[in-house]
């Protein structure tokens, strides 16, 4: 699968419809986003993320492509990407984060194996479009439903215990490829107390959680990297949910819809508050 | 904006553990003063028949040192 990736990058980068290519590379066993600006750079380390024993390693890239788009305004990139991947993209350009979009990047898709599928209870383990892979079936996930069967005192009592372990080491923000303010509400000190640890309980992670409507592409990365084993997955489980009930609108899916909370005025079907 | 985001804001809350009777958003013009003490006062009573928040019971019994401590300085 990998040489198949390999091979249509070094054809977009020798013919140059791009360039240059944000994946990943594998060095010295530590897998790492990269940059390959030449098509010889791809035979140096070159992956899909593969893990001996383990499951693949995944980055934010589509966080990273914002970054060398902006600070490159001429070039045109590649990307790797995997369904999350795609999701991410589609939503930055939605979120005005990728300007002139189409013209900036290219897809190089690949699906993504079942196991990875199953572990992170994927909606969708593939792009629209696949270089290579065959296309895994998508995961449910119900954790969600569990949250809801208990009564509100059950629920606070829930997710204070897990709230509580929180060590504020901000990787959930950090690793999201959809947080992309330049300042943050978590670290304002007149909304959120910041030298509190654990982090103000729940204002902390409900902030978050708010921030995430409409936003939240669903790829489990923050829930990946929790050293506290956090199940926020679960929390913008739901916020997806209500946004869906709400507004109608699903995250990362192709197309002109707008985000919910993106733009001002009362959407279709909803009222004032007067009364 | 605002309204989008109580309508949200209360079913998360909800999620949470916590009453989403507790949030209500109202819209009163600077005009309308009998209205802003109405509402104002309908929303106290109802709260105070809902009870202290769980989520102040929980603060104060956890870190009283601290949040004295915080308070004092």
């Amino acid at each position: 699968m990998v040489e198949q990736v390999r091979e249509h990058v070094r054809k977009l980068l020798t013919e140059g419809q791009i360039s240059a290519f944000l994946g990943l590379r594998d060095q010295d066993s530590n897998i790492l986003p990269y940059v390959f600006e030449k098509p010889e750079d791809l035979d140096d380390g070159f992956t899909l993320g593969e893990v001996e024993g383990a499951l693949p390693a995944r980055y934010p890239l589509a966080k990273l492509l914002m970054v060398l788009v902006s600070a490159d305004p001429d070039k045109k990139f590649g990307i790797l990407v995997r369904g999350c991947d795609e999701r991410a993209l589609y939503e930055l350009v939605r979120w005005n984060q990728l300007p002139g979009a189409a013209d900036r990047f290219v897809k190089v898709g690949f699906a993504c194996p079942q196991e990875l599928a199953d572990a992170h209870e994927c909606r969708k383990p593939f792009p629209d479009e696949c270089v290579a892979g065959e296309k895994a079936q998508p995961v449910m996930n119900a954790s969600v439903k569990e949250i809801d069967a208990k009564d509100l005192p059950e629920r606070l009592e829930y997710w204070s215990r897990v709230f509580d372990r929180c060590i504020k080491c901000y990787g959930c923000r950090d690793v999201c490829p959809v947080c992309f303010c330049n300042a943050c509400t978590l670290e304002e000190n007149t909304l959120i107390r910041t030298g509190d640890l654990p982090p103000e309980n729940p204002i902390f992670h409900l902030t978050r959680a708010a921030h995430m409507a409409g936003r939240c592409i669903d790829c489990n990365l923050c829930t990946e990297v929790c050293p506290a084993e956090i199940p926020l997955r679960t929390l913008y489980k739901k916020v997806a949910e209500i946004v869906q009930e709400e507004f109608g609108y699903v995250t990362g899916e192709p197309g002109d819809a707008k985000s919910p909370l993106n733009f001002l005025g009362p959407d279709p079907g909803h009222t004032s508050a007067h009364d | 904006m605002t309204v989008k985001r109580i309508g949200f804001m209360q079913k998360l809350l909800a999620f949470s553990g916590v009453d989403p009777e507790r949030l209500l958003l109202k819209w009163v013009s600077s005009a309308e003063g009998p209205r802003f003490a109405r509402v104002v006062t309908e929303f106290t009573e109802k709260i105070r028949g809902l009870g202290p928040s769980p989520l102040a019971d929980a603060r104060a019994g956890k870190q009283p040192a601290a949040m004295t401590s915080a308070e004092a300085s």
